[in-house]
């Protein structure tokens, strides 16, 4: 990789700790930074520089459930298996709020995003493990695309289903997975009122053919939040 | 406590949360939730926004929380830094379009070699501001609507009424001067 000249390198940091620098310049510097310990230190000086300015600024309370949707977004580091299943489905009423709209966004993106790019991905992993099981991408007009990176042990009496978590209310499934490497294909409108409102995929093992309730009968086996997609 | 006192706090209670301690990771949220709202507000401009990034910079906080081991700043600035930048991921993403200093980005892939050169840790914040009084006006005010409110070159440009080019020569050349300033009183060495 080039290395920056110390004239440059501040010039590109100073930029970005203002917050001028923007897209891939941005995503551009911070990974020079990040393998070059001379502009890291550079940023830093910068930031040291600046950033104490930012926090003069009269201070605003966030409300309550900010808290909330972080305690339930913090997994564990140590064990913590005490959650039972329904009050993990419960705990998703105070993720809702204020991201709600933001990833309702995502999905109203659906409409106007262009064909064949994902609009919106999802990596589900479980809380205990960092790499994920599943991704999940929405690909325009209609398409899920459920790709099993990890598969389950589990029995052929068991089906892996797909649940989107939405905003307010109860979970609303989107269908069974393959449990195996590779991909399952979902078609969905993008107008399907189980995509309203949704911010958070989860996955549970059910019986053959999927909870008889139409609502997970268990913990999910993994989780992942809805991040949508713009091209930079 | 002291100011001083209020960092070292906070260095612990990150040091615990590092380790999985989720009681120091809520004292630490407590201690700087309202002033980390304030700033992601300031930027973001929208409330349900301004949740959203305070609730990924928190998970992101407590997942580097063993990073902040090796950062030279302190606690609360780490912090602001991980929320500014947040903040920028978003606006990025919901108001428009990126909008690059195309020259800037263009020498960034374009310089070559440089000598290495050692970089003292000589932080004297306060200077800043009198840094910043020494700039010209606008130079002065472009920074602070890009740093407070996140505003991109084009945005600064619509609301000063000023041609693109004068927006980002004003920021750059503001910035070269702050950084002497800085330099003269010893808050970033001269390079």
């Amino acid at each position: 990789m080039h290395k920056l000249s110390p004239a440059l390198a501040h010039a590109l940091a100073a930029e970005y700790v203002v917050g001028t620098l923007r897209g891939r310049a941005r995503r551009r510097f911070e990974a020079i930074a990040r393998a070059d310990t001379q502009v890291a230190a550079v940023l830093a000086e910068w930031e040291r520089g600046l950033t104490p300015m930012a926090e003069d600024v009269p201070a605003v309370e966030p409300p309550a459930r900010v808290w909330d949707a972080i305690e339930a977004r913090v997994a564990p580091r140590g064990a913590d298996k005490g959650a039972k299943a329904l009050g993990f489905w419960r705990s998703f009423g105070l993720l809702a709020g204020g991201v709600a709209s933001v990833l309702l966004a995502a999905f109203l993106y659906l409409s106007t995003g262009p064909r064949g790019e994902p609009v919106f991905v999802a990596v589900l992993a479980q809380p205990s493990e960092p790499s994920p099981r599943m991704v999940v991408s929405m690909h325009m007009p209609n398409l899920l695309r459920v790709r099993v990176v990890k598969p389950w042990n589990m029995s052929p009496q068991q089906s892996l289903e797909l649940w989107v978590v939405p905003t307010e209310g109860a979970p609303r499934s989107l269908g069974l997975v393959a449990n195996s490497l590779g991909d399952t294909m979902i078609q969905i409108d993008p107008n399907d009122p189980r995509v309203q409102g949704a911010q958070l995929l989860a996955v549970t093992m059910e019986q053959a053919g999927g909870s008889p309730t139409r609502q997970p009968t268990s913990k999910p086996v993994c989780t992942g939040m809805i991040a949508p997609v713009r091209k930079i | 406590m002291s100011l001083e006192a209020a960092q070292q706090r906070l260095a612990d209670l990150l040091a615990r949360a590092a380790l999985g301690d989720r009681k120091a990771f809520a004292e630490v949220y407590d201690a700087t939730k309202s002033k980390l709202f304030a700033v992601s507000l300031r930027i973001v401009r929208e409330r349900h926004i301004a949740e959203e990034v305070l609730q990924d910079s928190f998970v992101n906080i407590w997942n580097h929380a063993a990073d902040y081991a090796q950062a030279k700043s302190a606690p609360t600035t780490w912090m602001a830094a991980i929320v500014r930048n947040r903040s920028l991921d978003i606006v990025r993403r919901t108001r428009e379009e990126p909008d690059v200093d195309d020259a800037l980005a263009a020498r960034m892939v374009d310089e070559t070699a440089a000598p290495p050169r050692e970089m003292q840790d000589r932080a004297e914040a306060h200077s800043l501001k009198q840094c910043l009084a020494e700039l010209e006006a606008e130079q002065r005010q472009s920074i602070a609507l890009a740093f407070f409110h996140g505003l991109s070159h084009s945005e600064l440009a619509d609301h000063m009424r000023r041609p693109l080019g004068t927006v980002k020569t004003h920021i750059r050349r503001g910035l070269l001067k702050l950084r002497d300033c800085l330099a003269r009183t010893g808050t970033v060495e001269r390079g």
